[in-house]
């Protein structure tokens, strides 16, 4: 196997890596003329975003690793930065025992990469075109990229289609094919971009069984990034929570899920509630660790909730109930549970994981 | 693990990825069956305008002004041959940035950028697919002005023509790399390519002789390697020429395809680093 015999223990290992983004200001037509340098500090700090603030995290050889975050935390900046996609600003990280600044091809070959999403291969291509194509990028002889394309056409059963053009496949199928790519050089490490999103939920499944079996059958080392909580929870050996480009706290999920165990989780569904219901029910429930509401979109069948935990949940439901009654605020159901990995990332950011809040 | 991918790039593994790259572009040129429409029926439309054209000014097909210029009274072959040339300027300079555009625009970029090989060799069988339609255009029209036109083409006349044509794409391969970075960066070079194909298409003798063209242009066109080809392969073609007449324009053409060519790949890696420095990589 080739690595850097350094740090074999963990295969991916950032140090403080920084990444910031200008932001692109409307200037008008004549903008470029005015292009000037920021006068200070705080306008230059004004104009970039910070996508990763020193990130630091260490993922062990072989171990199925999630990042998880919402919309914008950081986590497909992570993914490109370890890729070499982009080079970061500060800081660096060792994949598989190179340097993404110093050793660019050597990480590149270390790497299989998957990105959920709709577009990333030729639909005008036949699956068996798209794996033969991407095999010449990673320098594969012909014989030997013709082997492994219909080992792994076989593995992902893909064969009987493996001649059709993409644009005939189902978003699912094609996920499959990005996923043959990703493994067609047998690279130890991949780095996988929420590979389920967008998937029926037959297809998001068979997909996690791919991910399960890469993980425990073939030893790959696993960069999974998700908004899905179930899904990370049910697939991950350890989490992180990223959250605006920090790392808030890496664990695996079972301790996690203690942080806020040993508690009880309040949960009702609201329709249209007032702005200020999560402020009116704190100031009613002063033993609570965490009082939330989770914005929804009722339009879309997704009515807003309000989670507390912490305190006693029999206590709380009678006056979360009165304290809604007198605002007026019609209430859709109510759960009294155990705490998940969301609730946990609420708990330490105070913000919310995900738009559904799945 | 399969360790091709952290060896060192061999020439068998550079030429693999070049040929993948063209068969990977013909086969999704091909899904769109119009194109084939396109070839067959577009070099036969072509010649429409200039017949008509030129019969309305000068009463037929041959010229005596223009011979006085040019040395030859037949101005359809003259201009034949300046339209085959010019159609590689038109697929290299739109073809490349756009098949950029396109793969940033289907997500596909990021994956070859992240791919160990050396992108260069994807940019050279990016741009020998874009000029084998060319050819295949460019073939179209000579059949056409043989079998119309009575122009007449021989072996001995097609292996300096074929040579020096080379040498123009060359040339242009830089352009096609130029734009290419612009592509990358700002995402659509299609202004530019509009720019620079309209400069070439004044500045270079595709239409008329460069002794037209005022003094200061003339000089510009000079700058243009479509200039240098148009001059050698017309003087092989029309006036039955070879190397001893034009090799001073050989060399110059030779010199400004090295400085283009240098200019280009140069180019293209800098904006490569510096949209992976600034993120406009993944943006389309």
């Amino acid at each position: 196997m080739v690595s850097n015999k350094k740090s074999e223990v963990f295969s991916i290992q950032t140090i403080d890596l920084t990444k910031k983004f200008a932001k692109k200001m409307h200037r008008g037509i004549f903008g470029f003329l005015r292009r000037e340098k920021s006068k200070n500090k705080h306008e230059e700090k004004e104009n970039v975003t910070v996508a990763l603030d020193k990130v630091n995290i260490k993922i062990r050889s072989g171990e199925l690793f999630g990042l998880l975050g919402p919309n914008g935390s950081g986590k497909t900046t992570t993914i490109k930065c370890l890729s070499t996609i982009l080079i970061p600003d500060e800081g660096t990280a060792i994949v598989n025992g190179f340097d993404i600044h110093k050793e660019t091809s050597m990480v590149r070959a270390s790497l299989g990469l998957v990105v959920g999403g709709e577009r990333t291969l030729y639909w005008k291509l036949t699956a068996r075109d798209n794996l033969m194509y991407f095999a010449s990028l990673y320098k594969m002889q012909r014989k030997e990229a013709k082997k492994r394309v219909e080992e792994l056409l076989d593995t992902l059963q893909l064969y009987d289609r493996a001649d059709e053009r993409l644009e005939d496949y189902s978003t699912g199928m094609r996920q499959k094919v990005a996923i043959a790519r990703a493994l067609l050089h047998d690279p130890p490490i991949l780095l996988l971009d929420e590979p389920t999103l967008g998937l029926d939920p037959n297809f998001a499944r068979q997909i996690r069984n791919q991910i399960k079996e890469l993980s425990e059958k073939y030893g790959k080392t696993i960069l999974l990034t998700t908004h899905y909580m179930d899904e990370a929870d049910q697939l991950c050996d350890r989490v992180a929570f990223i959250n605006n480009g920090k790392i808030v706290a890496v664990d695996t999920p079972n301790r996690l899920k203690a942080m806020v165990k040993e508690k009880e989780l309040v949960e009702v569904v609201v329709y249209r509630p007032p702005a200020d219901i999560e402020k009116h029910i704190r100031l009613l429930l002063p033993d609570a660790e965490v009082v939330k509401l989770i914005p929804g979109d009722e339009n879309e069948g997704n009515p807003s909730r309000i989670k507390i935990i912490g305190g006693t949940a029999e206590e709380h439901v009678g006056t979360v109930i009165d304290a809604l009654r007198q605002k007026n605020v019609r209430i859709g159901g109510l759960n009294v549970g155990v705490p998940t990995l969301e609730d946990v990332f609420i708990k330490l950011t105070g913000a919310k994981l995900t738009e559904d809040g799945m | 693990m399969l360790e091709s991918a952290y060896m060192q790039s061999t020439f068998r593994s550079n030429l693999s990825v070049v040929w993948n790259e063209i068969v990977k572009n013909i086969k999704t040129l091909l899904a769109y069956p119009t194109i084939i429409v396109f070839w067959a029926i577009f070099p036969i439309f072509w010649f429409i305008p200039f017949i008509l054209q030129g019969q309305a000014f000068v009463g037929g097909l041959e010229s005596t002004n223009f011979a006085q210029i040019t040395g030859t009274g037949e101005y359809i072959p003259f201009i034949v041959i300046g339209a085959v040339l010019n159609s590689y300027v038109n697929t290299l300079l739109y073809g490349m940035g756009e098949n950029i555009r396109k793969e940033a625009y289907q997500g596909t970029l990021d994956y070859v950028l992240a791919a160990p090989c050396n992108k260069a060799y994807v940019l050279i069988g990016k741009a020998i697919s874009e000029s084998l339609s060319s050819t295949i255009f460019a073939t179209s029209q000579l059949t056409i002005s043989v079998l119309l036109f009575g122009m007449s083409i021989t072996l001995g006349m097609m292996l300096p023509v074929f040579f020096i044509t080379i040498l123009l794409i060359l040339g242009l391969y830089g352009i096609a790399l130029i734009m290419a970075a612009f592509s990358l960066m700002y995402k659509q070079s299609y202004d530019l390519s509009e720019s620079i194909g309209y400069m070439f298409y004044i500045f270079a003798p595709v239409r008329y002789p460069i002794e037209s063209l005022p003094t200061w242009a003339q000089i510009f066109g000079k700058l243009i390697p479509l200039t240098y080809a148009l001059i050698i392969v017309r003087s092989f073609m029309l006036l039955g020429t070879d190397f001893s007449t034009v090799y001073l324009e050989v060399i110059v053409l030779l010199i400004i395809d090295i400085a283009l060519l240098l200019a280009g790949f140069y180019l293209f890696s800098w904006m490569e680093e510096k949209t992976r420095k600034s993120g406009a990589i993944s943006h389309h």
